[in-house]
């Protein structure tokens, strides 16, 4: 049937697959859709692509965006989408346009230019991640371009000083999620029962606010107040990802937060955590979100 | 965020002290005391020489939604409107002592005068609303604005010829590479840069397609009456269906939908025909209709 297809993105962490929402997006659709994807984790190893993660490749075709890769796996008979209704896949986009526009802001100045986080959690792990000498500058050179798209997008008059666009931002995100929030309601998938391409991107977006500890939380604490969400993003990550200590992606990332170890800024406790858990399955999330 | 600017005496209009209002932070008590006055006035670039498409589209966007509110409003066209702007963009209306610009804080700030299209609508539908407004910001217009801006040709046959054409050489050279410096930087920081005409005006066809879908055969989005999204959609359809550029292109991808250009049309009769004011889009329509091309 169709080649073999192997899709290179960011790894994860804090019960997550992928810690980047992109990568997450084309994770999950994937899992939706039943297309069978090796993941490959980026690791410390030469062969970074440098801007455009996540990529698929399949044979030799190389595909670099999230919309573009569900595309082609649309093309490859893998839709998850084919029990919506016109409307609803109008609706699709116009959600994922509000996604991008409103929450995408916020979701990259909590990982990229929130001083704390960066320093203490995201710059740490993307250099883990990357080979030795690029750690020193990749991780940089990311959190100026999300700060440049943030200030490009966000930051004309009348907002003068980056404190009141970072305050605008965050007032859009969760704007946003109380939107989503009373879209969603009460059904287990926006569309009824079955996930579709706008669970995908809603997954890949939520995932990374709710589960990844950072010392400033604001969005996440306010994500934890809408209950469905939280519910929602849970519910994929028990049903699709069935993420268990065992899997053998966690344990690679396991040895992996050896680096982190030695960093100062990571208290020693988090690794006991693990360790405690590893005998119990299915309160890892929890464990490892407690700090 | 309010901004006192202070005139010299004996300048009319804007110069004198006033406050510039945007966003959420309305002083909105203040606002909301006072009626809508009859003097109104929406400001927006010249519109026979200079005025770009994504300009013209937002500025008949704000002109449709004040008619369908019943907003008596009177359109003014300077050629420094982009300046005079609180946000730099244009159109702004100019209420009582108030400035306010772009669709979405105007719609907030008529609505703290006691006028509001979207009342009716319950919870989820104004989720939906709000949604598909940003699908339309985020591909009609970046498309517009890519069209404009990024597309050689016709960045020197229409942009650069009318975008300066109010001032003096080299003033009128200097403008217009700076804005296009300043537009393709954003390109480039959403990731449209690298997108070739083709791929963007699959996008328009999408975003097309999606509206249309959505629309049905219904009067209106959310059925009987119109709400923003009717006039933001209104006012960018109908630029791009009265515009001429270089290639029918982009008007094609509109015209393929029927329901969409119907839509329009309804928009037009009931908001706009027998008017003869300078705010009636259908002037607006034929003087697009001139060739832009210099």
């Amino acid at each position: 049937m169709a080649a073999p297809m192997e899709l290179s993105c960011w790894g994860g962490d804090w019960g997550l697959p992928s810690l980047h929402p992109e990568s997450l997006t084309v994770m999950a659709y994937a899992k939706f859709s039943g297309a069978p994807l090796t993941v490959n984790t980026i690791n410390n190893s030469w062969r970074v692509p440098k801007g455009d993660v996540p990529v698929l490749i399949s044979e030799d075709i190389v595909i670099s965006q999230p919309a573009k890769i569900l595309n082609f796996l649309r093309k490859q008979k893998y839709n998850a989408d084919y029990e919506l209704s016109a409307k609803q896949g109008a609706d699709t986009l116009a959600y994922i346009a509000l996604l991008e526009e409103k929450l995408l802001p916020a979701l990259l100045h909590t990982f990229w230019v929130e001083a704390e986080n960066y320093s203490s959690v995201t710059k740490p792990w993307f250099a883990s991640r990357i080979a030795f000498p690029l750690s020193l500058y990749l991780p940089g050179k990311m959190s100026r371009e999300a700060l440049n798209r943030i200030l490009l997008t966000r930051g004309g008059p009348p907002l003068y000083s980056l404190a009141e666009v970072e305050a605008q931002i965050y007032r859009d995100a969760k704007e946003c999620l109380n939107l989503l929030s009373k879209r969603l309601g009460t059904s287990q998938f926006f569309f009824g029962d079955m996930p579709t391409t706008l669970d995908a991107f809603v997954f890949g977006f939520l995932a990374p606010i709710y589960k990844v500890c950072f010392p400033r939380v604001q969005l996440q604490e306010h994500l934890k107040q809408l209950p469905n969400l939280c519910r929602f993003c849970d519910d994929i990550l028990t049903f699709y990802f069935r993420l268990t200590v065992s899997d053998p992606a966690l344990i690679i990332s396991l040895q992996m937060d050896d680096n982190l170890r030695k960093s100062p800024q990571h208290p020693p406790r988090k690794l006991t955590t693990l360790k405690l858990a590893a005998g119990g399955e299915a309160s890892s999330p929890l464990n490892r979100l407690s700090p | 965020m309010e901004v006192r600017m202070k005139g010299r005496p004996g300048e009319p209009g804007l110069a004198r002290q006033q406050l510039c209002v945007c966003g959420e932070q309305l002083s909105a008590q203040a606002s909301a005391a006072e009626p809508w006055p009859e003097n109104a006035e929406l400001y927006q670039q010249l519109k026979e020489e200079q005025i770009l498409l994504s300009d013209n589209a937002s500025s008949l966007a704000v002109q449709a939604f004040l008619q369908m509110c019943n907003l008596p409003i009177r359109v003014v066209c300077r050629a420094n409107a982009e300046y005079m702007s609180p946000s730099g963009k244009v159109p702004f209306i100019h209420v009582g002592n108030q400035v306010v610009s772009e669709l979405g804080p105007i719609v907030q700030f008529v609505k703290a005068k006691g006028h509001s299209l979207s009342d009716g609508l319950d919870e989820v539908q104004k989720a939906e609303m709000k949604a598909y407004m940003e699908l339309v910001n985020n591909m009609l217009l970046t498309a517009e604005l890519y069209l404009q801006w990024c597309d050689d040709v016709t960045v020197e046959e229409i942009t650069h010829p009318r975008y300066g054409s109010p001032y003096p050489w080299p003033l009128n050279r200097i403008l217009s590479y700076q804005k296009q410096w300043e537009v393709r930087r954003k390109m480039k920081a959403i990731g449209w840069a690298g997108k070739t005409l083709d791929q963007v005006l699959e996008d328009v066809d999408q975003c097309c397609q999606a509206l249309s879908q959505r629309l049905g055969t219904q009067p209106y989005f959310f059925n009987k009456h119109p709400t923003e999204l009717d006039a933001l959609v209104f006012g960018h359809l109908f630029t791009i269906l009265t515009t001429q550029l270089i290639t029918d292109a982009l008007s094609e991808k509109v015209k393929n939908y029927s329901n969409l250009t119907a839509f329009c049309r309804r928009i037009e009769q009931q908001y706009f025909e027998g008017q003869d004011k300078d705010g009636s889009a259908a002037v607006a329509a034929r003087s697009a209709k001139r060739s832009l091309l210099r």
